[in-house]
Parts: C-alpha cells; structure tokens; sequence
C-alpha cells in the first residue's frame, strides 16, 4: 500500500535515490524522514509545516520513440515520448516505478520538481509531472540548488522558483529527439545494411555526435599510419660546475643534417667552455581556476589515469554524498554566495587541510581566481565542506581530495618562479644551461602532490666563468608521429569542437569502445571503425560534417535562451536526413558488403592471440568447434595444413587477448575473466619456465 | 581493381586511398632523408622499413616498393 495520509501533501520529485533521502531529510522538522517502500519503491516522507512526501526516479524513465512498431525498417521521422519499459527490453521496473509515482500523485495538491537543474534533469522532472503525474506540469514549482547539503537544499525550498524552466525542457526535448532521428536512422540502415548482406546480426551505430567524433579519431589514425620519421640530430654538452654535471643543450635544438652535427661535435671535443651571458627571469604563476566537469575529467585522467566516464561517475557518487557541488557544470566561476569562509572553517576538521585552510581564513578576502566559463544554472565544481560519512573508496577520496585541494588553490597567490639561462661558449658554439626554481609556492603549497613543475636547481655561477666540458654527446632522433588520442584527450577535443554536452561526450567515448570502433586506452581506430566512417563520408557526408553538427548545436542552444523554436530544430533534421536515408537505401547492397567484411575482419581481430611460436607465421586464434561447441585456440596455418598447433581454453568466462608477452618463454598471452573470480593471464605453453616454478613452489609450500 | 597491397578498391595509380596517402608521405619525406643522410631511395626505404616510428601503411608501402623494385617517381600522381 502506498502510504496515505487523509491530508494533501506536497509530492516532490528527484533525479535519483540518494537525492530523494538527502531532500527529505533536509525538509523534515526532525531531520529524520521516514523511508517507505511501494512494489520495491523507494520514498520519503517527512513533516514540516505539511506533509512532504519525496519520491526519486532512476534518472530518465521516459524515452522517445517510433510511433510504429518494429525494428526493421527506415526512415523513421515520427516519434512520441513513451515510457522505457514500453521502448526497451529489461526496463520492466520502470512500470512499477511509474505506478507508484502516479499513485503518490493522486493525493498531492503541490508538486515540485527538484530534480538536477540541468537539461537532463529538467526532462526527467518534466516528463514524470507530465505523463506520471498527468498534467501537473503547468502547475509545478521548481527547486534549484548546486549542492545537496541541508543549507543549501532548505534555502532552496524556501525559495523555490514559481514554475519549471519551460526553455531549458524544450532545449532537453529537442535534443533527446533530434538526436534520436539520427541515431535511430543512421543506425538501422548501417545494422541491416550488414545484416541483409551476411545474414548474421551486429549493432552498428552512429549518431549526430558519434560520427564527428569518431571522424576525428580516423583522420588522427590516418595521420599515424601513413607517418614516416625525419631523422635529425641534438647535442648536449655535460658540464662539471661545482663537483655536480649538468646537462647543457645545443643552441639549435634540431640539426638536420648528420654532416653538420658531426662538425659541431668535433668542433667542441675536448675544449672547454666559458660562460657568456646569463639570464635571470622572475615570473608569476596564477592560481588554477575551478573546475567545470571537462577540467576534472581531464587532471583526473592525468593524474590517476581514469577514463572521463568513471571520473564523472565517481564525481556523481560525492555529489550524491553532499560532499561535492553539482558536477555536470561547465562554469569555471565561484559566486561568493556558496560562502567560502564556512566551507574552508569545515574542512579544517580534516588533519591534512588543517593548516592550508587555517592560512587560508587568515586572508583578508578571499577571492577566488576564475575562469571565463559560466553555466547559468551552476557554479564550478566545489567541496560543500560536509565530511564524508563513510569510508570512501580510493578513487572517491582521490577526486574529493583533488576537489578539495583546487578549491583551496583557486584562493592562493599566485607562485613566483624564476628561470635562469646560462649561456656557454664551447669554441664559438653556444650551449644553453636551464634551471627552474620557485622562490614563493604560493598556490602550489595548497595543490600539494598535483603540482606538475619540475625544480632543477643551479650552483651559482658568474658570467666569464670557464666551465669544465666533460662531455659532448651526439643523439641521433626522428620526429614523431602524432599522438594517440585518448579517452581524456578527446573529450577535450569535442569540447573545443563544441560538439556534444558535458552530459552526454563521456558516454559518447564509451559508445564507439563499446561498439569496437576503438580499442585501447590510447585509441587505436579498428578496421571497423574505418568503414563506418569510410561508408559515412562516401554516402552521407553531410551527417559526420563538423559544420553542420556544431550549427545544429547552437541552434538548440539557442532554444534554452528563447532564441528558436524546436519544431524549426526539428524540421532542420529532417531535412537533413531525408536524402541520407534515401542515399543509404539506395546503395544498401554495396554498404552491406563493406561493412559486413569490415565486421568479419574486425571478429578475426578481436580473437587474434598473436604470432604462432610453433610455426612462426601463421597466427594463433579463437576457434569455436562446430562439432562440440566448445572454444579453444589454434593456429590459422592449419587449413594450410602446415601447423597443428592447438591449445585448450577455459569454457567458462570471457578470454581476452592482451597483446602481450609471457614474460616467461615469449608465448602470447591471454587474460581470463571469470565472475567472481580475479582475472588471470594465461600462457599456453605447457613447457612455460614460469608454470615449471609454480608447480615446484606449490610442491614446496605442500612439502612444508 | 584491388590495391596493390589491400582488398580494397584501388584508384588509377594502383594503390587505395589509405595506402596512396602513405605513398605520398614516402615520397615527400625523401628529400630531408636525402639531404641529412645522403642515402638512396633504396636505402631511405631499407631504413623507413625498420624504423618503429614509421606508421603501419607506410611500412606496407615501403615494403612493397623494395620488393617489386619500383622507383620513386612511376606511381606519383
């Protein structure tokens, strides 16, 4: 039964769980709400003045989707908004979910929206006070808050806006729904395509961003694969000053030709140098600015190698904790209104912050050093202040602490360096000493371990000075090729290119991993990859053109500011799409071809071990028997009937190449996963050194 | 026509688009080769061949240019 008061009260509706208990117990009188249950739903009910009844979502719970049934066809252009269980297999909780909303709405006479004040969370409060709450969405009033800590979530019921924000909706609708006519157009003709052709089902997909994206990463792996190195050369003098070498570098930091740095070379050997001129610059380091979403995603990735998606997820994890603001922001600015003082007065509970902000809350004033981004519903990434509860996972504390410590930064003065150049004449050749040096941290004393500058400290030296040249050293080099994009470097791209939202370009990432047009953590395009963009640029230009996605994106940026309408938007999409499907259609046989190949090699890949060691030129792969069904590795020679070299896997779990080899014996190896077990790398060799040691260490440790 | 090295459909000169653009770069990157180390083509494609920087089409291209013994300048265009 849903709990029924004989009262009206007010329903308030959240994004998720953890900010439905977080609400309700901030409103609550007591501070205790009371946590009820309907068919497995969670909700809260608390007592003020009235009574309050808090239920969350599961994030989005409506979706947009075709008006007509079935999966094979397209064009498709006409579409409604539907509840996901209705559009999506294995959302049958969402029913029950939805229920027990519309229920808890029955007996309400106040309804508030107070899910995440952004495009996602407006469509997700949206929807439910709409099609949940039949109609109460012209009647609903609108929490809006950064934070999720009782202050915060108190002033914003006290001061809760008279209606939602109708402009923010229509910007969340249009592009939840532009961006499904892509998705799902473009999608189903590239899967049955593939499909038709090879009679064997794959999901292929693309979307408005997805294409783009993944457009950058084939020019960048083009770029790679058809790099050839330029040789050139660099000398460095080692120098003895004061009993210690240092390194001193060639004036011309490239020489092009073998000729002449051997002339240099010869020239300097064995002479002795006297230093010339030297050049002592002071300079300032500003503070950092606060982070928006795309900044912590990128130092998080720097600094502890986590991908832009978990970053955001573990920075939702602390915001859900009240322990960070809002996250999902793109502003770089801190309004005095979030109180600096209080929070670094609650930070200083923390033993390692005690002293920086006990520093910090002698200033002055605080001011913050921001950046030149805004979000008109949040501010940058802060610490509320509040503790943490429970014991935090390392990679929890890691972005709370990385938070925390910008936080602190942003109010630091600026640090003041010095560099030092030292100009050594070896026989008329000029070779450069550098030393770096700060003389007041200022700001970095706060960033502590995330600071990335390098000290290299110079003895004291005076101009006229001989110095003793103990060595000249020529280095033959070659220039590199591009780097690889990665998970970090990429989202920093889409940002730049203005493609995507902060919500959404994570996932985006995830999406071409997950649909194997990349592999790796520096992304390396798969030959699948390659065709869909190949098949894309050839039939459809238009849909993976940098031009047209960005002028899609500000149009529906002008809808949050009432500067165009969403039907336009729409029609926009349309227009676009209609000749691409038709395009698309008309040559689905080539298309199906192509990509089907491009899947078969890409399958061929994904189960390629490495090079055979028994033969030496086929290739060891993943073979499913027809005759017993079961999995095992063989060599690709032996349908040439050259080699017949095979090896048993595990049946269970899932085995992955690593690309790697047994450090053992040479063999290639794979790693295992089986559920609930740790994975494990796999050598096949029977006769591997390193399984021989195993079996002797056991035998020892039974023997004892 | 397939491409002289890939499946796939090659263009008038008889490499893919791909392996024409690695071609290119070869045939660009010669002359700095020439002028820092005084090579001929056929050593600067020796070295490209071994060379790990050297991206994975290039190679293919330079492979197959050092077995077929083409020239330099028969394909450009």
């Amino acid at each position: 039964m849903v709990c029924v008061s004989m009262e009206k009260y007010t329903l308030i509706i959240t994004e998720k769980p953890d900010a439905a208990q977080r609400i309700a117990s901030a409103l609550d009188a007591q501070g205790k709400a009371k946590k009820m249950e309907h068919n497995g739903v969670p909700y809260y009910v608390a007592k003020r003045d009235k009574e309050i009844i808090v239920v969350p979502a599961l994030g989005h719970l409506y979706t947009v989707a075709e008006e007509r049934k079935g999966r094979n066809y397209y064009p498709v252009f006409s579409f409604k908004w539907v509840p996901r269980h209705v559009a999506e297999k294995g959302a049958k909780q969402i029913r029950t979910w939805l229920e027990t909303i519309s229920k808890l709405a029955n007996d309400a006479d106040m309804f508030i929206d107070a899910c995440d004040y952004d495009i996602e969370g407006s469509i997700i409060g949206y929807c439910l006070l709409k099609y949940a709450c039949t109609n109460k969405e012209g009647i609903s009033k609108r929490m809006k808050y950064s934070t999720l800590t009782k202050e915060e979530l108190e002033k914003s019921y006290a001061e809760m806006l008279p209606h939602l924000d109708f402009a923010l909706i229509e910007a969340g609708r249009t592009r939840h729904e532009v961006d499904w006519l892509y998705g799902i157009n473009l999608s189903r003709a590239l899967t049955i395509a593939a499909r038709d052709w090879s009679g064997k089902y794959a999901t292929l997909s693309t979307g408005r961003v997805q294409g783009p994206t993944l457009r950058f990463l084939v020019a960048r792996e083009k770029a790679i694969r058809c790099f050839v190195p330029t040789p050139y050369w660099s000398i460095k003098a080692e120098a003895k000053i004061a009993g210690s070498i240092f390194e001193a570098g060639y004036e011309k930091k490239i020489i092009e030709t073998k000729m002449e740095a051997n002339t240099i070379v010869d020239a300097c050997k064995g002479k002795n140098g006297e230093t010339e001129k030297i050049d002592v610059k002071k300079f300032q380091q500003s503070p950092p600015m606060p982070f928006d979403l795309g900044a912590l995603q990128s130092e998080a990735y720097g600094l502890f190698g986590y991908t832009p998606i978990r970053t955001s997820n573990i920075a939702q994890h602390l915001y859900l904790d009240a322990l960070i603001s809002y996250p999902r922001t793109s502003s770089q600015k801190l309004p005095p209104a979030i109180n600096y003082e209080a929070i670094l007065k609650n930070l200083n509970k923390v033993p390692e912050y005690k002293k920086l902000t006990a520093e910090l809350l002698t200033k002055t004033e605080l001011k913050p050093n921001e950046g030149k981004k805004e979000d008109s519903a949040h501010p940058a990434i802060y610490p509320t202040g509040n503790l943490p509860e429970r014991v935090l996972e390392t990679s929890e504390r890691n972005i709370w602490d990385l938070v925390v410590r910008r936080f602190m930064a942003v109010f630091g003065e600026p640090a003041i360096r010095q560099s030092i150049k030292v100009c050594i004449n070896v026989n008329g050749h000029r070779f450069y000493l550098r030393g770096r040096q700060t003389l007041r941290e200022g700001w970095l004393r706060f960033y502590g371990p995330y600071v990335r500058s390098e000290e290299v400290l110079l003895p004291s030296i005076e101009e006229g000075q001989a110095i003793n040249i103990k060595k000249v050293i020529l280095e033959d080099k070659f220039t590199k090729p591009p780097s690889r994009y990665n998970p970090s470097s990429l989202l920093k791209k889409m940002e730049e290119a203005e493609i995507g939202t902060k919500a959404t370009r994570a996932g985006i990432i995830q999406t071409l991993y997950d649909r194997k047009y990349v592999r790796d953590e520096r992304m390396i395009v798969t030959d699948l990859g390659f065709e869909v963009l190949e098949v894309l640029k050839k039939y459809c230009p238009t849909v993976v053109s940098m031009k047209l996605t960005k002028e899609l994106e500000e149009k529906m940026n002008k809808i949050q500011i009432n500067g165009e309408k969403r039907e336009n938007v729409l029609l926009d999409a349309v227009e676009i799409l209609k000749p691409v499907a038709e395009e698309l259609k008309g040559k689905e046989k080539i298309i199906g071809e192509q990509l089907s190949n491009a899947i078969k090699r890409a399958r061929l890949e994904e189960g390629t071990i490495g090079i055979c060691p028994i033969c030496n030129t086929g290739k060891l792969v993943m073979i499913y028997s027809r005759r017993t069904g079961k999995r095992f590795v063989g060599c690709t020679n032996y349908f040439k009937g050259l080699c017949k070299a095979s090896f048993p896997l595990p049946q269970k779990g899932t085995v992955r190449p690593l690309g790697t080899n047994c450090r053992g014996c040479g063999w290639p190896t794979v790693q295992v996963r089986i559920k609930g077990r740790r994975p494990w790398t796999l050598c096949f060799n029977p006769k591997c050194p390193l399984k021989e040691e195993r079996r002797k260490r056991i035998e020892l440790q039974n023997m004892q | 026509m397939n491409c002289k090295i890939c499946s796939r459909e090659a263009g008038e000169n008889g490499y893919c688009e791909l392996h024409m653009k690695a071609y290119e770069s070869i045939v660009k990157k010669y002359e700095p080769w020439k002028r820092a180390l005084k090579i001929s083509w056929k050593e600067y494609l020796s070295e490209i061949v071994k060379n790990p920087l050297t991206g994975e089409w290039a190679k293919e291209v330079a492979e197959y240019l050092i077995n077929t013994g083409e020239k330099q300048n028969v394909t450009n265009g």
